[in-house]
């Protein structure tokens, strides 16, 4: 089929033109070659046309320089056959291959990538097409990202703004509470609940400000060699939890841990499972680093299980409110993949949900593992 | 009764702070800027500054620095922000502490209390300990490097006496939290690796290569040649 007068054709035309070229000098060769040889093994023979062309050629007839000669001859006509096979392939073939390159690129994120497409034949236009759909796939996701780097700071910018007066008011509380037992009941009562309320929105923007540093990638990991078992009963029991959960954790397991951040995380995981979990509640850890936090309770509704780790998300809207900030899953995730790892949850086969809390397994020491310490 | 120097521009917060620090039995000189703090210090010594990181003009680690020119006054920095950014900018100006806003007073007033101790108060008096050139004389709590009398603050003071009175032990960043600065095992580490390079820098020869207080990494610092 011929589909327009293209140089697509014409690249392939003259691909053929000259490989049947090379081909067609490579057999002249072949026949030359053989031609002389067998004239050279009689040379007292009838032939004149070969002595003649011997004769013609710049050789000083004896028969060994003549052979040499001709097996020289025949590999530059062979090596110049097949770079010119080559070249020509590669003149058709090159436009393709850097489209592959570049669909590959944009693929793997580099935007900015563009060809240069040469001459008027259908592989420049395609390769002009794929340019204005970079650029203005550039353009989307540019606009894209400011509106979000915009959201992202507004947030940022709102819950900073927020923190003033209420470190204000925060400053004060203890105050207030202090003077309620000399006030009427209806005072202390009003008392009480600013107190709280102010106590709640205090979390809410402590948890904004945690989020917006996290979209803003200025949370740093503050890792050390911390004792595994240590860093999770001190966890509990500075929360009181430390009688209501069962630790199941291998004596002397140590990993490479953010104490602040992974107090952070089995906080918010334990803290849920006491409050909407039953009991008997079990912190698990094993060796690679799993940590499971299990409890006995309904376990999670299957519809909620994919948005549990988004921001606000309520998995029962007539809880439509509780102490938390509803940030919290979302900050003990970010706080798991600024470690490397990840946070899955789930139910079991059982009953009760399992949070399963992955960190990479090269911020595990062995217990066994004593290597003498290194100074620096 | 401790004296407590607050430099924080705004009113509000100011005002809420100095009724919550005077409730808790301090008492309060406020300033509202960075200029006026300094001046206070001048003036008359205050047992511990409170000082916030977003001020007009001069900023909180401008005015850190600036103390720490011609004061060891115990600092507490109050970073707006919290940022880790922020933190390690306070610490490495010279803060003994920082305190993200809002400020829960209670949580204030055990980080004050910590700075208010005196240095080491659980380490028995024993003899002056040498290392080199260095002295430290846990009686008069007194420390010289060839003879020449080094300025350090409490806290400085405080980590020195714990590391150099268990020369060769490595001590973990969570026991010195506990021990030197009060703080509970969930307290911030980078208090104690900030004062360490500021103790660095004014007792080792090299600071860059320590020779007397050495980073075991992964584990801790230790002190001993």
């Amino acid at each position: 089929m011929i589909v327009g007068p293209g140089s697509l054709q014409r690249r392939l035309l003259l691909g053929f033109v000259g490989i049947a070229l090379v081909t067609a000098i490579v057999a002249a060769a072949a026949t030359i070659t053989g031609f002389l040889v067998v004239a050279n093994q009689h040379p007292i023979g009838a032939n004149r046309y070969a002595r003649r062309i011997i004769a013609w050629l710049p050789l000083n007839p004896s028969t060994r320089q003549v052979e040499l000669t001709l097996v020289v001859i025949g590999i530059v006509l062979i090596t110049i056959a097949v770079n010119t096979a080559l070249s020509i392939g590669q003149r058709v073939l090159r436009p393709v291959g850097e489209l592959a390159d570049a669909a590959d690129r944009m693929a793997a994120g580099d935007l900015g990538v563009r060809l240069d497409p040469q001459g008027h034949d259908e592989i420049a236009d395609v390769g002009r097409s794929f340019n204005v759909m970079a650029q203005s796939l550039e353009a989307s996701v540019h606009t894209l990202q400011h509106m979000e780097t915009t959201a992202r700071r507004f947030a940022a910018d709102v819950s900073h703004e927020l923190r003033t007066p209420l470190a204000a008011m925060t400053a004060v509380t203890d105050v207030l509470s202090a003077h309620t037992p000399g006030m009427n009941a209806e005072a202390a009562r009003a008392t009480d609940l600013v107190v709280r309320e102010i106590g709640h929105l205090d979390r809410l923007v402590s948890d904004l400000i945690e989020m917006s540093r996290f979209d803003a990638g200025t949370a740093l990991l503050d890792a050390e060699l911390v004792d595994v078992r240590v860093a999770i009963t001190t966890s509990l029991e500075v929360r009181g939890w430390g009688d209501d959960v069962h630790v199941d954790v291998e004596r002397g397991l140590r990993a490479h841990l953010d104490l602040r951040r992974f107090d952070v995380i089995l906080a918010n995981l334990v803290g849920n499972a006491v409050k909407y979990g039953s009991p008997p509640i079990t912190v698990t850890a094993r060796n690679g680093l799993v940590i499971e936090v299990t409890d006995h309770g309904p376990g999670i509704p299957e519809e909620a299980l994919p948005h549990l780790f988004e921001r606000f998300y309520k998995a029962d809207a007539a809880r439509a409110r509780s102490d938390g900030s509803g940030l919290g899953l979302a900050i003990a995730l970010e706080n798991a993949r600024l470690h490397g790892g990840d946070l899955q949850a789930g139910n079991r086969p059982d009953a009760g949900a399992v949070f399963r809390l992955t960190l990479p397994g090269n911020s595990v020491v062995r217990p066994i593992a004593r290597t003498p310490p290194t100074t620096c | 009764m401790p004296q407590i120097l607050l430099i924080e521009d705004d009113a509000h917060v100011r005002e809420g702070l100095e009724i919550a620090l005077r409730h808790l039995g301090h008492e309060v000189r406020a300033r509202g800027d960075g200029e006026t703090g300094i001046a206070a210090v001048q003036e008359s010594e205050p047992d511990v500054v409170v000082l916030d990181v977003m001020l007009p003009g001069a900023d909180g680690f401008e005015v850190c620095r600036r103390l720490r020119g011609f004061s060891n006054v115990p600092i507490v920095m109050l970073t707006a922000r919290s940022d880790d950014m922020d933190v390690v900018a306070g610490l490495e100006a010279g803060a003994d502490d920082y305190l993200a806003k809002p400020v829960r007073p209670r949580v204030l007033e055990a980080k004050l209390k910590a700075l208010l101790r005196r240095a080491a108060p659980t380490m028995p008096p024993g003899g002056p300990l040498v290392f080199g050139d260095l002295v430290v004389d846990r009686g008069s709590l007194i420390v010289t490097k060839a003879g020449r009398h080094l300025d350090l603050t409490r806290m400085e003071l405080r980590l020195l006496l714990e590391l150099a009175g268990n020369p060769g032990l490595v001590l973990s960043r969570q026991q010195l939290l506990a021990s030197v600065w009060d703080q509970d095992y969930l307290g911030d580490s980078r208090l104690v690796d900030a004062c360490v390079q500021r103790l660095r820098a004014k007792i080792e020869d090299i600071p860059a290569e320590p020779r007397l207080l050495r980073t075991v990494r992964g584990f801790g610092y230790r002190f001993g040649p």
